[in-house]
């Protein structure tokens, strides 16, 4: 989505703007994730939570993007400040940062981002986890877009706010119900910085996975490697992640470690079909010629939209035994 | 050694880097990369996050109040392919922001457009 943040510059129609917006919020707003959360007895988190040892960037000018970028690296770990980050993900002439790039620029340093679920309940659950959550937000209204992103640092239910790191205020107190209004009109985009082998709060595994594969482009394959263990000790029988750590594993000349990753999957997931097909390969490779040939029979009987690749496989493999 | 022109240039770098590409290919033909699978993942996702949309209690209503069979087209959206489901969902996230917030006729009449431009559904005839 091609939408860009920045701050509201001060001029003198702010307080026309916030006339007009005083008017519009006292009739056609509703905030349901809020009277949602806020109803339940007990709470889904704990009522009140602040995430240790999250920094605070300052904001410069309409670089709200560089210093919420430098607010979650850091609070992960890395020595980052916003200043080198601006070039990476600032764009002068929209004033601006997009939300790919912050994502990417979080790849290049080592951490994966993950965008999490749009809803307000997940996001208190991460920053109770810890996890600083970087937020997309509209100041002010889908005509008159404000643009900006902050880091959701704590929260007290007890008060119904969030605290915020927000433009050039270290302790921003939002009220929920206008943090909900001004988060949808980001379609409640966020996400946190995972290091490697730390997993999200709440997650789905194929996101997740999703996650893990845009983090190899560029990123080293130890550090790969240990997403996918991460993700594998809690969904143990998730297929995707244990095809992608097994053909990670074969990429990186550990065939023995792959063999058994592929054996232990067709296990878990007896009618997943490409990973016969790259267990049949390896075992071929390998020299047990036999049993990739069996193996590469149950691709082909279990068929699905790559049946064309594995009865290349197969075929390929009968050609290589002797007559 | 001097190259008389750039596309000559180009063509001394491009025959050895693709004769490597063409070897590399070959080498690992067999294998279903990870990033082939990703690519279902994603498109799988997306499919789901759609039927989740039409399957809310108010869309289906408005729908059949307007003489839609929700099942219908839900059978429509599985026998999308990959490329159009990215188009349908793409189109769904530039909805104006929280179509949760919309209201319901207006969030089913955004799905039945939608589901039009992709050729699911042909309930606004084209001019």
């Amino acid at each position: 989505m091609p939408s860009v943040s920045h701050l509201i510059p001060t001029h003198a129609a702010l307080p026309r703007v916030f006339f007009v917006f005083c008017l519009l919020l006292t009739g056609c707003v509703s905030t349901p994730q809020t009277e949602q959360l806020l109803s339940r007895h007990p709470t889904p988190v704990p009522l009140i939570h602040h995430v240790e040892g999250v920094p605070f960037f300052p904001q410069e000018k309409y670089q709200c993007g560089p210093a919420a970028l430098a607010t979650v690296l850091s609070a992960s770990g890395l020595a980052v400040d916003s200043e080198e980050l601006v070039g990476q993900v600032y764009v002068p002439d929209k004033k601006g940062s997009f939300q790919v790039e912050l994502l990417a620029a979080a790849r290049t340093y080592g951490r994966i981002p993950y965008v999490i679920e749009p809803q307000l309940q997940v996001l208190l659950a991460e920053v109770e986890a810890d996890h600083p959550v970087l937020v997309m937000q509209n100041l002010g209204f889908s005509w008159y877009q404000v643009w900006h992103y902050a880091v959701v640092a704590g929260y007290d239910l007890t008060r119904a706010e969030l605290i915020l790191r927000s433009g050039k205020l270290r302790e921003r107190s939002t009220p929920l119900g206008v943090f909900e209004n001004t988060w949808r009109r980001s379609h409640y985009w966020g996400f946190i910085a995972l290091r490697p082998g730390e997993l999200p709060a709440r997650a789905d595994e194929r996101k997740y996975f999703l996650a893990l594969v845009d983090f190899a482009q560029v990123n080293p394959v130890a550090a790969v490697e240990k997403g996918y263990r991460a993700g594998l000790q809690r969904w143990p029988e998730s297929r995707v992640l244990g095809f992608g750590l097994a053909n990670l594993l074969y990429e990186k000349g550990d065939r023995q470690g792959a063999l058994s990753v592929f054996r232990k999957l067709i296990e878990t997931a007896p009618d997943y079909a490409p990973a016969y097909n790259n267990l049949a390969q390896l075992l071929a490779e390998l020299g047990a010629l036999d049993e990739a040939i069996a193996m590469a029979e149950r691709a082909v009987a279990l068929g699905g939209p790559r049946a064309a690749s594995y009865r290349e496989t197969l075929t390929s493999l009968q050609q290589q035994k002797p007559q | 050694m001097k190259y008389r022109s750039l596309k000559q240039f180009v063509c001394f770098l491009m025959v050895p880097l693709m004769m490597l590409a063409g070897v590399t290919a070959q080498t690992q033909a067999a294998m279903i990369s990870t990033d082939n699978i990703a690519a279902e993942v994603s498109s799988d996702l997306g499919r789901d996050e759609i039927k989740s949309l039409l399957d809310r209690q108010d869309v289906s209503e408005q729908l059949s109040a307007m003489g839609v069979n929700t099942a219908d087209v839900m059978d429509r959206v599985d026998a999308m392919s990959d490329a159009e489901i990215a188009q349908l969902h793409q189109q769904m996230e530039t909805l104006p922001a929280g179509a949760g917030a919309l209201g319901t006729i207006a969030l089913v009449l955004l799905i039945l457009i939608l589901l039009d431009v992709a050729g699911v559904t042909d309930i606004f005839p084209r001019v």
